[in-house]
This record gives C-alpha cells, structure tokens and sequence, in this order.
C-alpha cells in the first residue's frame, strides 16, 4: 500500500494536483486548470491517484468532483514512522553494545 | 526530509567511543542479531556478516510458533572506520531494498554516525521518470496534520 501510494506522488503533476486538492475537494477542470497536457494524459495521472487511494472522485450529473482522501496519506506518514522506529533501535542496540565491550575490558 | 532523493530516514547519534569500535559494532553480527531478536522468546538461529564488498549480512529469527523471518543485505562500501554502505531487504517487505549510508566521525574520543536511509526502488523511479521529490514528504505531513 505504501509503494503504491509514494509512487502516486512521485510525479510533479500528480503532486500539484495533490497540493491543490489540499485546500479542500474541487472539479476536475478546477484541479488541472492550466496544466499544459492533454485530457488524456491528465485522465491518466487522477487514475493513479485514484487507484493508489490518494483521491477519491464523486461524480454528480456532468460535475465530477475530486477530493483527497486524508487516511491514505495518514498511512504513507505511518509507514515512514515505522521505519524511523526500527532505525533507532538499531543505534539503540549498537550504544548499549559499546557499553558492554567497554565494560569487558 | 526535504532530500530530493524522497522516503528518506535521516538518523544521527553520537556515541563514545572511538571511530573503530563504533564501526565495528554496526559490523558485528551479535549487535544485528539482537537487534532483530525483538522478544523474549524468540530465537535467532542464524545471524552472518561476510565483511566484504559483495558480501552479504543476513540475519534468521525464529518465532515461538516456529516461523523463521529474516533480513539480508550486502555491503557496497567498506572503509573502515569511515563510511559503510550496504543495501537492506526485510523479509516482511521484500519489494523493498533499502540503502543503507552510514558516515563516522572522530572528534575528542567520540564519534558521530549519520545514517541515511532510503529505498533503492523509488530512486530508480525516480531516475526513470526524471522527477524530483523536492519537499514531497514535507507536503505530506502538512497535508496529515493540517
């Protein structure tokens, strides 16, 4: 989950699409407004977004509305955490190793 | 965070002790062997360090239930007691090598090691799509908590 959502967003599009969505949900047209690509590339780039659980998409009549789905980022920011955590235990180890050695001597 | 190099974990500690102990204790297959024997009834049948570039470091630990995990990695550069690199894989996330970059430094009896961490597999995407991450990660965290 986590490998789909950092490859999600490692794109500069996809990111700016992110970070607009980030003041709040907005239609298609608002999100991309100005981005010198075609539809069709554009389509491509919110499908990833979608299927990585990044954005969600309600469509109402011809309006279809994006909005970020603040969990899946909530979990990407868990993952790096989880990480840091089994890092520092290894310091952890390698300190309390250096004592032992030293106190052996 | 703000490395462009993207999932990066930065972490760094000083220790006292000179630079050969300390570079020797990340090398040291008991320091990975408790590290990774995260319970009191766990057992860590396996634990090797083949100290060489393209050797490779591996650790097997077994679970009461008797389910073995284990990690491995290889090490890419070795100069001792100055820099160690060598990549990471952990069994319950396979598609995941990580790199792993420690640099040591003396000073006064001390020594500080600075490890980076990053996954090896989003900087050859990145390569590929020739896209920085610039902040990415710092975006994230705004977004989370905002």
């Amino acid at each position: 989950m986590a490998n789909d959502m950092f490859s999600a967003l490692a794109h500069p599009l996809r990111r700016e699409i992110v970070e607009r969505l980030s003041g709040g949900p907005a239609t298609v047209g608002e999100v991309t407004r100005d981005f010198s690509v075609s539809k069709p590339t554009i389509s491509r780039h919110l499908r990833m977004l979608e299927e990585a659980g990044v954005v969600s998409r309600v469509i109402v009549g011809r309006t279809h509305r994006l909005a970020l789905r603040p969990e899946a980022l909530a979990e990407a920011s868990d993952w790096i955490e989880t990480q840091r955590e089994r890092w520092e235990r290894l310091f952890d180890t390698v300190g309390e190793y250096l004592v032992q050695q030293r106190e052996r001597r | 965070m703000t490395d462009k190099s993207g999932r990066v974990v930065r972490i760094q500690r000083t220790f006292d002790a000179p630079a050969e102990d300390v570079f020797d204790a990340w090398t040291s297959p008991e320091v990975i062997q408790r590290w990774f024997h995260c319970g009191p009834d766990w057992e860590t049948p396996e634990a090797e360090v083949d100290l060489r570039v393209g050797g490779n470091v591996r650790v097997v630990m077994r679970k009461p239930d008797g389910t073995e995990v284990q990690a491995q990695g290889r090490y890419t550069v070795i100069d001792r007691p100055h820099r160690l690199v060598m990549t990471w894989t952990f069994d319950d996330d396979p598609s995941n090598e990580q790199l792993i970059d420690l640099s040591f430094s003396e000073s006064e009896g001390s020594t500080t090691v600075l490890m980076v961490n990053r996954n090896i597999s989003t900087d050859e995407r990145r390569d590929a799509q020739d896209a920085g991450w610039h902040g990415c990660l710092n975006e994230l965290e705004r977004m989370v908590a905002g």
